[in-house]
């Protein structure tokens, strides 16, 4: 039976970090390829831009890694508010939460962040109590509110907004958990990257139910639902993305083009296409399921790495952590 | 064993060398992607088996990102430094490189880790 980790409530937040947006503006670059236009947004140097939210707005969040900070770009203008997440920070994923704030795992302290959408205040929990270093990774919220996430130190564990309990546990088979997902029934599940699984969380115990897939070590890194709450899964080790259906317990395998894929992402969109990354082809990879096809969208800069993707209605997004640049892809109507 | 003492101090003293034994708990964040050993079989990341002396790209079970190959293929060795250079960060030596570590910016941690990687 999986030892329960930690079981703490974090009596407040911590003191939030002095505020610091520095305004700028990222340059865009526009080009096209198979009838798509593909925006890139210079966002900043040395931030290793990667997980993006975007928010109603029109205005897109993304992490910056690299130098601690989680940015909000507005791609309207080009607009970029810089928040500096505090001491040590390295924010890995970033979601918008029921409550309109950027909710963020955040590495580097070792803490689940917040950032108000309006002054853009910092609010931490620690993990305290559980691992001093749990590799925090991705999050989501379920629909009653609460927040699920990873570490791929080896972790699952749950953040209730309203009464600031945490509760982490070990997860099977130690290190690996990684990407997260909700699915349109409410059933959360996450992929284990080292563990090479699928998993459900039983969301009243936070007992995960582990699914294999059929490719064996196939380095499960992402997962995302459609909308038919069918699990869509990047998988780093074997190149190939991978397609669970709850329903009937069946799976269904494409290897991406190439003599050596190495698929790092998936976000499946409103029109349950699946977006890619490619990290051997250096480019994001577009399937659409009812064709069972592939269309390629090689970045223009070499190491582009794209380590997440997100998106709106028509627009898919993601962070170029290689290039310190934000991309867009979508279809514009003529 | 006075000899053994003064053969220790003079090591320390000549090249540098820690007395103490590693903290092998400063490898516990990379084990989620590399193994210390060659038979651990397939992890997310290569393995890190005798890094130091060790080539760039040099685990041959191991497609590495191009930027590791083009570093492979201008000769470039992970010597002490050149690791903890890319340690302190990782993308600002290779840019382009497929590791999604970020910084490691605390000096204690980067010679933790060069320890446990074989720098001593």
């Amino acid at each position: 039976m999986r030892r329960r980790h930690l079981l703490a409530l974090s009596a407040s937040a911590l003191a939030a970090p002095a505020l610091i947006t520095q305004p700028a503006r990222a340059a865009v670059e526009t080009r096209e390829q198979h009838g798509y236009r593909i925006r890139t947004y210079n966002v900043r140097p040395g931030s290793g831009s990667r997980d993006v939210a975007c928010n109603a707005d029109g205005t897109v969040w993304f992490c910056g890694q690299r130098d601690g900070t989680l940015n909000l770009l507005d791609p309207r203008d080009g607009g970029l508010k810089v928040v500096n997440l505090g001491p040590g920070a390295a924010p890995h994923g970033v979601v918008i939460g029921p409550d309109g704030a950027a909710w963020v795992t955040e590495g580097g302290q070792n803490a689940i962040a917040r950032v108000d959408p309006k002054d853009h205040r910092v609010q931490l929990w620690k993990l305290n109590g559980g691992p001093s270093y749990a590799n925090l990774n991705t999050l989501v919220f379920d629909k009653q509110g609460t927040l699920w996430f990873t570490g791929q130190g080896g972790v699952i564990g749950r953040f209730e907004p309203v009464t600031e309990k945490m509760q982490v546990w070990d997860a099977p088979r130690g290190y690996g958990p990684y990407g997260i997902a909700l699915t349109p029934q409410g059933t959360i599940w996450y992929v284990s990257l080292a563990g090479n699984y699928l998993a459900e969380i039983d969301r009243s115990t936070g007992a995960p139910r582990i699914v294999e897939p059929p490719t064996p070590q196939q380095g499960a890194r992402r997962v995302w639902s459609d909308s038919r709450g069918r699990l869509w899964i990047s998988e780093w080790n074997s190149g190939n993305v991978s397609m669970h259906d709850p329903a009937n317990g069946g799976w269904k395998t494409w290897k991406l083009p190439g003599e050596k894929p190495r698929c790092y992402s998936v976000y499946v969109d409103d029109r349950d296409v699946a977006w890619l990354t490619d990290f051997a082809a250096n480019a994001i990879v577009r399937f659409d399921p009812a064709t069972e096809t592939f269309l390629s969208f090689p970045s223009d800069k070499s190491g582009a790495n794209v380590r997440q993707m997100a998106g709106r209605p028509g627009e898919a997004w993601g962070g170029e952590s290689g290039t310190n640049r934000i991309v867009v892809i979508d279809k514009p109507l003529a | 064993m006075r000899r053994w003492m003064v053969a220790t101090a003079l090591m320390v003293a000549a090249g540098g060398v820690r007395a103490e034994p590693c903290n092998t708990a400063a490898f516990e964040p990379c084990r989620a992607c590399h193994a210390l050993t060659r038979d651990a079989g397939q992890k997310p990341g290569p393995q890190l088996a005798g890094l130091v002396g060790r080539k760039v790209a040099g685990d041959p079970a191991f497609d590495y990102s191009p930027a590791l190959r083009g570093a492979r293929d201008k000769g470039d060795v992970w010597t002490r430094d050149r690791l903890e250079q890319f340690l302190a960060d990782p993308e600002a030596m290779y840019p382009g490189q497929w590791m999604g570590s970020p910084p490691i910016r605390d000096a204690r941690r980067r010679a933790d880790l060069l320890c446990v990687l074989g720098g001593r």
